[in-house]
């Protein structure tokens, strides 16, 4: 959450002469980041990012007291300012409206009937807002601001003669109430937003979000009730969230704002009243508490904090950074007893926090950078299953083909299979992307439209695909998949491409077979299926890998065979195969019929002429003529008669 | 006839030298080892000599062959080369190079390639863990507390499907931090991990993808301090970003570490100075912090005796800062467009 604090109102509070680069750099290397400083109306501007942890950051006070502690330690003299409010003069009237309170939605609540006097706030107020982002309105809206942003406490303000009730009840919307708010907008609630009823069912309060319209204070009002509330912090978040409503005092609220803070505003705010607006108390305070927020203390020892920051603070130095802090600190037997103050309670609450304020304000820029040398316990090869993506990227980069990133997050239409089995979104952003893919060539070929004035396309992708899992966690299936476009696209190119990847990753036993689901082929290491090519049309083959069975079979093993002693002997063999043959099928038959053909393979083709390059090899002796021409009768014989083929 | 096979040599061996004409060449060979060549000749007048002497005259002859052989042969080597060498030199280097196919690997993969390899250096083992996960590993094992604003449906994206009795509801992981609770799980310290994976967070706009990636370093042993952290964190930056870059670290607030910090990077554009990019010379690469005892408790390991440090970064926000290239809109990177694809 980000927050514009003015220059001059800082100083206001803090007594130094750093300059407002100065100050902006401290700040952002040991608390909170100045992610830019700029000037409006004549002013520098702070612009600052305050971590969630540190609502009590959210004002120029508590930027003050934080530069106050964290500017000497970098050796920049500076002082927190301390002003001291009045008490404010009750009126001898009885507080005129009966609250009834939950304290599980609201923890405090502070409020007061004042008579105003409704006109423009004076130009330092006007500018100060406007150079921190608020819009000024009136002297009575202004005011309430100009506390929440001084001492970061929100409060709000109604215009007491339309609060006819004298009722309000605090309580948790209903679903389907409907309020307007006080910038004329309607809304139908989603239950469990704090609001306050009048009594009669009507809400005339959006409790630290915003108020309503029915209440708020016009042009006339004379008196007003200057109303602080101390909310639920989760609530708030709900509300604001779901209602899409993030005021200041929502973003604020929905972090938990110290309930200690809320006299120091009600106060500041009184006494503006009477500054600006010719506000008179007119009723006596009222001050709903139910539980105070407490101190409390953390004991934690100087031997765990010079570890956990990694050099020796002496603890004396521990200490007065943190009592700088607004800590108490004591130096007990080698231990430091913390009390933290309210303002910080929700959020230091164990050895570490402490550590963190100590080490942060100590300056990280002073520690010096040791790596590490201890090894870990696992036992992690170098060839991994990441070694082996790598290689299959990059042999696939090296063949041609790009690499895409696409979405896992897809429509309903790019889901292979009835929608039912998939894994779906219950928030998705948006429509196209409601599922998690259980194929990537979709994708793929969504990429090959996306890019149809290329005429030839070689794209992949290896990443996970997500299938359903009952009462389980979706099974990941790290998958690849490829896509190649081009005028008369080849099923064996891809076949080629996937043999030799598979190869290179010392798989060797590939196996093709026909597809039932189309035209293309099953992919198998031995007989399992693993993947698939598909021929979707005459431009485009697709193929998608379960690469994790890959990643199962791939390994680097490598096996020497000793060179050949002897020549080998070549020759080819032409058979004529009846349509429906497989070249693998007669190639393993001829393979069959003698240990000493040492390779197999097809030469060309031209109709149902099928030639065979063979190779015999003996390992100890040099072949005779009449030993191949037995072998090659042998496979004359057995191809004829298997596969009622001729020879030529 | 010694005296007359010498100067056969001599003859001969200059002569060759002085031809470049492979045809000249050839003459000159007939007319000296040719059938009725001047050696060829003279050596069918050994028998004519005296016997004493014949086996002295036989080996010079023999010799002087060797040496003419010798030399015809180098000088037909060398006018060769030099034919082909002024062939050579006519040819235009001008004209199209006959390519191998090259395709492209995604900037993702090249950058996480090298943040493997760098943290791999200094012992961090890449390891993989779930994408879609429980609440449990994502948040609640991570000390978030009820209602954190990122556990709710606005900034997480959640599965349609029924809560785990143990674990809490099923979603995309908004971080690579469940590897923490996950390896924590699985192995005793010391520990050294780097987790690299997608996430997913519910938001989309020029600076942010619904899709992205992180990697997430974790180390556990006895007696970590934010030192280490800090020597892991500027070797990282070293390494990745090269010498010129630094790196600080600055207070930041995560519920999974104490203390928490954010890293920042010495601008690569402005080299620190300010600029557009950056932020008075510094531009923001993620967070870090010291893991959260409560965390080590909920995988079960001691944190009285064990403690140490953790770091998610953006793969994407790392990869622009190194380039120093501004991708204007995040989302192209995932848009595939071959156009942008093939640029790297």
């Amino acid at each position: 959450m980000n927050i514009k604090i003015v220059d001059s109102w800082l100083r206001e509070f803090l007594d130094t002469k750093a300059s407002v680069k100065e100050i902006a750099r401290e700040l952002s290397l040991t608390s909170v980041s100045v992610e830019r400083t700029e000037v409006i109306n004549g002013d520098h501007v702070y612009d600052i990012e305050v971590t969630t942890n540190r609502p009590d950051l959210m004002s120029v006070i508590g930027i003050a007291k934080e530069a106050g502690a964290v500017l000497p330690s970098q050796g920049t003299p500076a002082k927190f300012i301390e002003h001291k409010l009045p008490n404010i003069p009750s009126a001898d009237i009885s507080f005129p409206i009966q609250i009834e309170n939950n304290p599980r939605l609201v923890n405090r609540i502070m409020a007061v009937v004042m008579e105003v006097e409704i006109g423009k706030s004076p130009k330092k107020i006007t500018d100060r807002l406007e150079a921190s982002g608020i819009r000024s309105l009136n002297n009575v809206i202004d005011v309430t601001n100009y506390v929440m942003r001084e001492v970061g406490h929100p409060c709000h303000v109604f215009d007491y003669d339309l609060l006819t009730s004298k009722k309000m009840i605090i309580r948790e919307s209903k679903k389907g109430e409907v309020l307007t708010t006080l910038d004329g907008k309607e809304y139908r609630l989603y239950g469990g937003d704090i609001v306050a009823d009048d009594g009669s069912g009507q809400i005339i309060d959006l409790l630290g979000v915003m108020g309503t319209q029915n209440s708020v204070v016009q042009d006339n009002t004379k008196r007003i009730l200057f109303f602080l509330d101390n909310n639920n912090p989760r609530n708030i978040r709900q509300t604001s969230m779901s209602l899409g409503i993030r005021t200041d005092a929502a973003i604020i609220n929905e972090k938990g704002i110290d309930p200690e803070l809320m006299e120091q505003a009600f106060k500041r705010g009184v006494e503006l009243y009477r500054e600006i607006a010719k506000g008179k108390v007119v009723s006596k305070i009222l001050d709903i508490y139910p539980n105070k927020r407490k101190v409390h203390v953390i004991k934690v020892s100087n031997g765990k904090i010079n570890n956990l920051i990694g050099v020796k603070i002496e603890p004396l130095k521990s200490a007065e950074i943190l009592e700088r802090l607004g800590f108490k600190a004591k130096n007990i037997n080698d231990s430091l007893e913390v009390t933290v103050p309210t303002i910080r309670s929700s959020e230091v609450l164990i050895d570490e926090d402490v550590i963190e304020e100590i080490a942060r304000v100590y300056g990280y820029h002073k520690l010096p950078s040791v790596v590490p040398s201890f090894l870990n316990n696992k036992k992690t090869p170098y060839i991994n299953n990441f070694y082996f993506e790598n290689r299959v990227k990059n042999a696939l980069k090296y063949w041609g083909f790009t690499e895409t990133y696409t979405y896992s997050l897809i429509s309903e239409d790019l889901f292979d299979g009835p929608i039912e089995n998939a894994v779906k979104l219950k928030n998705p952003l948006t429509e196209d992307m409601t599922y998690l893919r259980n194929s990537i060539v979709p994708s793929l070929l969504k990429v090959a439209d996306e890019n149809k004035n290329r005429e030839v396309i070689k794209i992949f992708e290896l990443s996970n695909t997500y299938h359903h899992r009952i009462k389980e966690l979706p099974k990941e299936t790290l998958t690849l998949s490829g896509l190649i476009k081009k005028h008369n696209a080849s099923f064996f190119e891809v076949k080629g491409l996937i043999e030799e990847l598979f190869s290179d990753l010392g798989i060797k036993n590939t196996k093709f077979k026909n597809r039932t689901e189309g035209p293309g082929a099953e992919v198998l290491i031995g007989t399992e299926k693993v993947g698939y090519v598909e021929i979707l049309n005459s431009s485009i083959v697709d193929f998608e890998i379960n690469f994790q069975k890959v990643l199962e079979n791939a390994n680097l093993k490598k096996i020497y065979k000793p060179l050949a002693k002897f020549p080998s002997i070549i020759e080819d063999i032409t058979f004529v195969l009846p349509d429906g043959t497989n070249t693998q099928d007669v190639v393993e038959e001829i393979k069959l019929q003698s240990f000493l053909i040492a390779e197999v393979s097809l030469k060309d083709q031209f109709k149902n002429a099928r030639t065979f390059h063979i190779i015999y090899q003996a390992e100890d002796k040099n072949l005779t003529n009449k030993e191949v021409a037995e072998i090659r009768e042998q496979i004359i014989k057995s191809i004829t008669e298997k596969f009622k083929a001729l020879v030529k | 006839m010694e005296e007359e096979l010498l100067g056969i040599k001599n003859n001969a061996v200059s002569l060759i030298l002085d031809t470049n004409d492979p045809k000249e060449l050839e003459e000159i060979k007939l007319q000296f080892l040719g059938r009725s060549g001047q050696l060829t000749q003279t050596i069918k007048q050994l028998p004519k000599i005296d016997p004493e002497r014949r086996k002295e005259i036989g080996i010079l002859a023999n010799d002087v062959k060797e040496t003419i052989e010798n030399a015809l042969k180098q000088q037909e080597l060398r006018i060769k080369n030099q034919e082909s060498g002024e062939r050579m030199q006519k040819i235009d280097v001008s004209n199209p190079g006959i390519k191998p196919p090259l395709g492209h690997l995604h900037l993702i993969t090249e950058a996480i390639s090298e943040i493997t390899n760098i943290f791999e250096r200094i012992g961090f083992g890449r390891v993989r863990y779930p994408e879609v996960d429980w609440d449990w590993y994502a948040f609640g094992a991570l000390n978030f507390p009820e209602g954190h604003p990122a556990r709710d449906d606005w900034e997480t994206f959640f599965i349609d499907q029924e809560p785990h009795s143990k674990y809490g509801p099923m979603l995309l992981t908004p971080h690579t931090s469940n590897g923490q609770i996950r390896e924590m799980e699985n192995n005793k310290p010391p520990i050294k991990m780097l987790n690299l994976n997608k996430c997913y967070r519910r938001q989309s706009d020029v600076s942010h993808v619904p899709m992205f990636h992180q990697f997430e370093g974790l180390a556990i042993d006895e007696n970590l301090s934010i030192v280490n952290l800090k020597g892991v964190l500027d070797y990282f930056v070293k390494s990745y970003f090269g010498e010129k870059r630094s790196a600080r670290i600055r207070p930041y607030h995560f519920e999974f570490t104490e203390p928490s910090f954010e890293i920042d990077v010495s601008c690569g554009v402005c080299g620190g100075l300010g600029c557009k990019l950056c932020k008075e010379g510094w531009l923001e690469m993620g967070g870090a912090g010291m893991v959260h005892p409560n965390v080590l408790k909920n995988t079960g390991i001691d944190p009285n005796k064990y403690n140490g440090f953790a770091f998610g970064w953006g793969v994407e926000r790392v990869l622009m800062m190194k380039e120093g290239i501004e991708i204007d809109d995040l989302r192209l990177l995932y848009s595939n467009k071959l156009e942008f694809l093939e640029q790297f």
